[in-house]
């Protein structure tokens, strides 16, 4: 099993809060690790210093065995980093399917010289990415409103496109901020079906959520933090059955 | 009969800098006003090279809109690594440093301006050929913006305005996206600046200042951003009024202020009004492949 994804003694700290104390951290292909911690943990801290959002104190981190430190957000994702965010952050101005389109690692037209030489080209590439990210949303369960607007759809489906234009990336490591926080029904089964899927495709895959349910059914493995510091890592049924971590998690 | 010519070839400048400015201002969200020393450079640039070189009008021109886009990268790129706040005072202070700088360079005309630009086409041919000439340049840069904003690049500037870290965490590139923006407007202003000076065949430094910056804008914001037509029709409407207000036969000493008070009242009587402008943009943005729909 190869590590997608290697953290090494990462440490950040806001003034006086520490998010991040040493993390050592691996994510492998093929598997879906949970992450679970109580509010304040440093969950959403350790996928923003991941994806270069926010620059670490100290530390490491290799994606495919490449170092990614130095380099800014967007080629992190280029070279097949893809997230969600706690938040959202969808493109109000954009349709669902828009989005989307946005998502892939190479956008046809983001060279100007390719939309004068080349227009065959990037249309052409264009109308793949069209027909891949319709393929997206029938697999997200969005088929119906890709044409909406996405503050008109409900909120689990808003969730969802923040998934779909992850997908779209073909990413080789994907990390998802609480996916299920406010999602029930029909987008609670599409989601935990689609991180399935992605994972057994060969993708490393990080969950952070609070719903222990969802963590305990889906994920392969479970890490457990706390103020910074990943406190303990094993399968969810066992962290969720220590009672040292269930006492941090719930506050004393 | 060159009365009328002459407020056609200003309203059709005006139309190439409004609408070249919505898509930097309007469409890609980029906080500037100095749009006008961009109209400057190419102006001062292409008519050096012909009155002092000797260089054919029409290269020179070209060269105009290449320095413009140039000096926009050179100040764009250094503010917008930083933040997109800087590029607004970087750029004001870019156009009011060097306006004062071309003032105390003589050989540039200095403050009291760069006189006998040579012509073109008016003499060969005639006003009315420079008239079509700047017309057609003023479609052509409606055209092109439209074709920009409806394109791959328009669904990228409305995504990049909405959320810049989502954005970026596709992969897409927002600083390189900002700065050809930013380049691309400030090259077809440089053009329409040479436009003006083989035509005009006068240009001072005061022209390109605030006063300018102000007019562009409030032809944008009245004529509503983000539209096709919006820019056309406030480049018609805020260059025929102060024309019309000539007529009242006021002292320039007046008339200056006069059209500065106009353009700011303007604004902030749409601010309050009607923020959207004459004609409103659609809040959902629509690419120009929409009957390609695969559903
Ligand atoms: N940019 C920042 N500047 C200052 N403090 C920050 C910043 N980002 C996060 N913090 C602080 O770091 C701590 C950890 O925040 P983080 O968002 O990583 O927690 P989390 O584990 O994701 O919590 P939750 O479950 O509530 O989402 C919090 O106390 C937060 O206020
Ligand atoms: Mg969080």
């Amino acid at each position: 099993m190869t590590d997608v994804l290697k953290i090494r003694d990462l440490n950040k700290s806001f003034g006086g809060i520490v998010v991040a104390n040493n993390i050592d951290l691996d994510l492998r292909a093929g598997r879906v690790l949970g992450l679970i911690g109580p509010n304040g943990a440093g969950k959403t801290s350790l996928f923003n210093l991941v994806t270069g959002v926010v620059k670490p104190d100290s530390g490491s981190i290799t994606l495919n065995g490449d170092a990614i430190d130095a380099l800014p957000i967007y080629q992190r994702a280029r070279r097949g980093l893809a997230r969600t965010w706690q938040n959202l952050r969808l493109f109000p101005s954009l349709s669902v399917l828009d989005n989307v389109l946005l998502g892939p690692r190479d956008y046809p037209g983001e060279k100007l010289q390719s939309l004068i030489f080349d227009a065959r080209g990037v249309a052409r590439r264009q109308a793949e990415n069209t027909e891949k990210a319709h393929r997206v949303l029938q697999r997200t369960g969005l088929g119906a409103v890709a044409h909406s607007r996405v503050q008109d759809i409900p909120y689990g489906q808003q969730k969802l496109v923040g998934v779909a234009r992850a997908l779209m990336n073909d990413a080789r490591c994907l990390l998802l901020d609480e996916p299920m926080a406010g999602v029930e029904g029909q987008a609670y089964a599409a989601i935990q079906r689609v991180v399935r899927d992605i994972a057994e495709s060969g993708v490393a895959v990080c969950v952070v959520e609070h719903n222990v349910a969802f963590v305990r059914d889906l994920c392969d493995e479970g890490v457990f933090m706390f103020a910074g510091k990943v406190l303990a890592r094993g399968s969810v049924t066992e962290l969720i059955a220590d009672p040292r971590l269930t006492e941090l998690y719930f506050g004393t | 009969m060159d009365y009328f010519l002459t407020i056609i070839i200003l309203v059709s400048l005006f139309i190439i800098l409004a609408a070249s400015f919505d898509l930097i201002i309007g469409y890609c969200g980029l906080i500037s006003i100095a749009h006008p020393i961009f109209y400057a450079i190419g102006a001062y640039t292409s008519a050096m090279l012909a009155k002092e070189a000797g260089v054919p009008v029409p290269v020179a021109m070209l060269i105009g809109a290449l320095a413009a886009l140039v000096s926009s990268i050179v100040v764009a790129l250094p503010s917008l690594r930083v933040s997109g706040d800087y590029l607004l005072i970087a750029s004001i202070g870019f156009q009011l440093g060097l306006i004062e700088l071309a003032k105390h360079f003589h050989e540039i005309g200095g403050a009291g301006g760069l006189t006998n630009i040579p012509p073109f086409l008016i003499r060969e041919v005639g006003r009315e050929a420079y008239a079509l000439l700047v017309v057609v340049v003023a479609l052509l840069t409606v055209w092109f913006v439209r074709w920009m904003a409806t394109g791959p690049y328009g669904r990228m500037m409305s995504a990049l305005r909405d959320d810049e870290l989502a954005f970026s965490m596709l992969g897409r590139n927002a600083i390189w996206v900002k700065v050809s923006v930013f380049a691309i407007g400030s090259g077809i202003a440089g053009f329409a600046g040479a436009l003006y000076a083989h035509y005009f065949r006068f240009i001072e430094p005061d022209q390109f200042g605030l006063l300018a910056s102000s007019a562009v804008l409030t032809m944008v914001v009245v004529g509503g951003m983000r539209t096709t037509w919006g820019p056309v029709l406030g480049a018609i409407v805020l260059q025929t009024l102060p024309q019309a207000i000539t007529f009242f036969g006021l002292p320039p000493s007046v008339l200056g202020p006069l059209q500065g008070i106009m353009f700011t009242g303007l604004v902030l009587v749409f601010m309050f009004l009607r923020p959207q402008g004459l004609i409103a943009a659609s809040d959902l943005w629509r690419g120009r492949q929409e009957g390609a729909r695969h559903d």
